[in-house]
């Protein structure tokens, strides 16, 4: 017996140094990102109140940015203002009998605005963190974009903060298509650059340009149709030949991200309860 | 004996906030990227037991880790370079009874040696860090770049810092 405890005293760093390499490979190797706990996440609390500490000093860096791209944006959005009260007008003219009001269930996206507050782009999995947590009725599987384009889905949700998988994380792939189009293959990023990402599985026989404008497909209950993502930079060929992937350019720049909208779908609970029923058929 | 203590303790929160708050978000041309609290790995007394060393390294890795959501990837690096340090050390200095100082610094090791030693450190964490990222994206010639790149940017930063504290003893 006393032996055995001057062996355990002898080797104590070793067994310490295993019990440690040991803990830090379970974390590791556990890396399923729905599952964590949220206190090992930058969701909880004090590392949220840390980021929100700096992020109200460095917030003000990208303005300029966030301006031109507000700006622009607006623009495009003054002209489709004017181009659909130039159509409403055209209809109104047409069916003036017709007087059937919009249902509700069919504009089932709305959007909770919400501020960045940390961010990262050069690991090999990225997640942001934002100030709105299941208080503010924000809930895991929601999408999150900003005003340029996809920016993530939420995966773990604190009372007053969250962490968005970014779309510049090997474990995200979103359902894309080319605008106009009915081919939709997955996006994908391959940890290259936080401006591109690949769209993988595209069939062989179809010709893209490049410039064309890639958007979501609309085959999950996530993201709506038509959000847009980026445009076809080149081509590239698939280890399996039957497939092209593309080089996208995104359109989100995830370097100054500053403020998200994430989306809210009033139908997901109708939609999960029947794709569970598809499952027990 | 406590103010070094104290002394360590306040240098850990300090780089464990500014690792979380300013050197995460440095990726210099897309390769190099600063890791400044393993610092205090390297200037740990050596006179300290290595239980203790593997302690504090491993929870400074996780803290890093918490803020960076990179789960048990800077914890794993940090033990393993808690458990090397002193061989590192005595690779060029086999003669630790000779030591004024139980501190590794410039004013105790020669500023030669502790370059070694520093550097040496550093290439060690870098490179456990990207092959641990290197099991998602395997790509050989980044790899290397990445490793090379970011220990050179941690040294040069680590020895800025070791010129700013050893001003004030």
């Amino acid at each position: 017996m006393h032996n055995l405890l001057d062996f355990f005293i002898k080797y104590s760093k070793w067994f310490v140094f295993i019990i440690y390499v040991v803990i830090s490979c379970i974390l590791l190797v556990n890396n399923n990102p729905y599952q964590h706990y949220i206190y090992l996440t930058s969701a909880n609390k004090v590392s949220s109140l840390v980021f929100k500490a700096s992020n109200s000093v460095t917030s003000y860096f990208y303005l300029h940015d966030i301006n031109e791209d507000l700006q622009r944006r607006n623009a495009s959005l003054e002209q489709e203002v004017i181009n659909l009260r130039h159509q409403i007008k055209a209809y109104r003219e047409e069916i003036q009998a017709d007087s059937l009001r919009m249902d509700s269930t069919l504009m089932p996206f709305d959007y909770i605005l919400a501020g960045v507050i940390s961010n990262s782009v050069s690991r090999a999995h990225n997640y942001l963190t934002i100030e709105k947590g299941a208080l503010d009725s924000i809930k895991p599987e929601m999408g999150v974009v900003d005003q340029n384009g996809v920016v993530g889905i939420v995966n773990v949700v604190g009372d007053h903060s969250a962490r968005v998988i970014s779309l510049l994380n090997p474990k995200m792939r979103l359902s894309c298509k080319v605008k106009g189009r009915e081919y939709f293959g997955s996006l994908v990023w391959d940890g290259k650059s936080p401006h591109e990402a690949l769209l993988e599985e595209m069939p062989r026989h179809e010709r893209f340009k490049k410039g064309d404008t890639i958007v979501t497909s609309g085959y999950s209950a996530v993201f709506p149709p038509d959000i847009p993502v980026g445009t076809i930079i080149s081509h590239e060929k698939e280890h399996d030949d039957n497939f092209y992937a593309l080089r996208i350019k995104l359109f989100t720049d995830f370097t100054t991200l500053s403020t998200v909208r994430v989306i809210r779908n009033s139908m997901i609970d109708e939609l999960n309860m029947i794709k569970e029923g598809e499952e027990n058929d | 004996m406590t103010k070094t203590i104290i002394q360590f303790a306040i240098l850990t929160v300090v780089l464990i906030l500014a690792q979380a708050m300013v050197f995460n978000n440095i990726c210099l041309f897309n390769v190099a990227v600063p890791f400044v609290f393993i610092y205090v790995l390297v200037r740990l007394p050596l006179n300290l037991s290595v239980n203790w060393v593997l302690t504090i390294g491993f929870l400074t890795g996780l803290s890093v880790d918490i803020f960076a959501n990179t789960q048990g990837m800077n914890a794993l690096a940090c033990t393993i370079l808690a458990m090397s340090r002193r061989n590192v050390l005595h690779l060029y200095f086999p003669r630790e009874d000779e030591l004024t100082d139980p501190e590794p610094s410039a004013k105790s090791l020669g500023l030669d040696v502790y370059m070694k030693y520093l550097f040496t450190l550093v290439l060690l964490y870098c490179a456990v860090i990207f092959l641990i990222e290197a099991c998602s994206f395997f790509d050989p010639v980044r790899l290397g770049l990445r490793i090379v790149c970011s220990s050179v940017l941690s040294f040069l930063l680590l020895l800025g810092l070791d010129s700013v504290l050893s001003r004030h003893d």
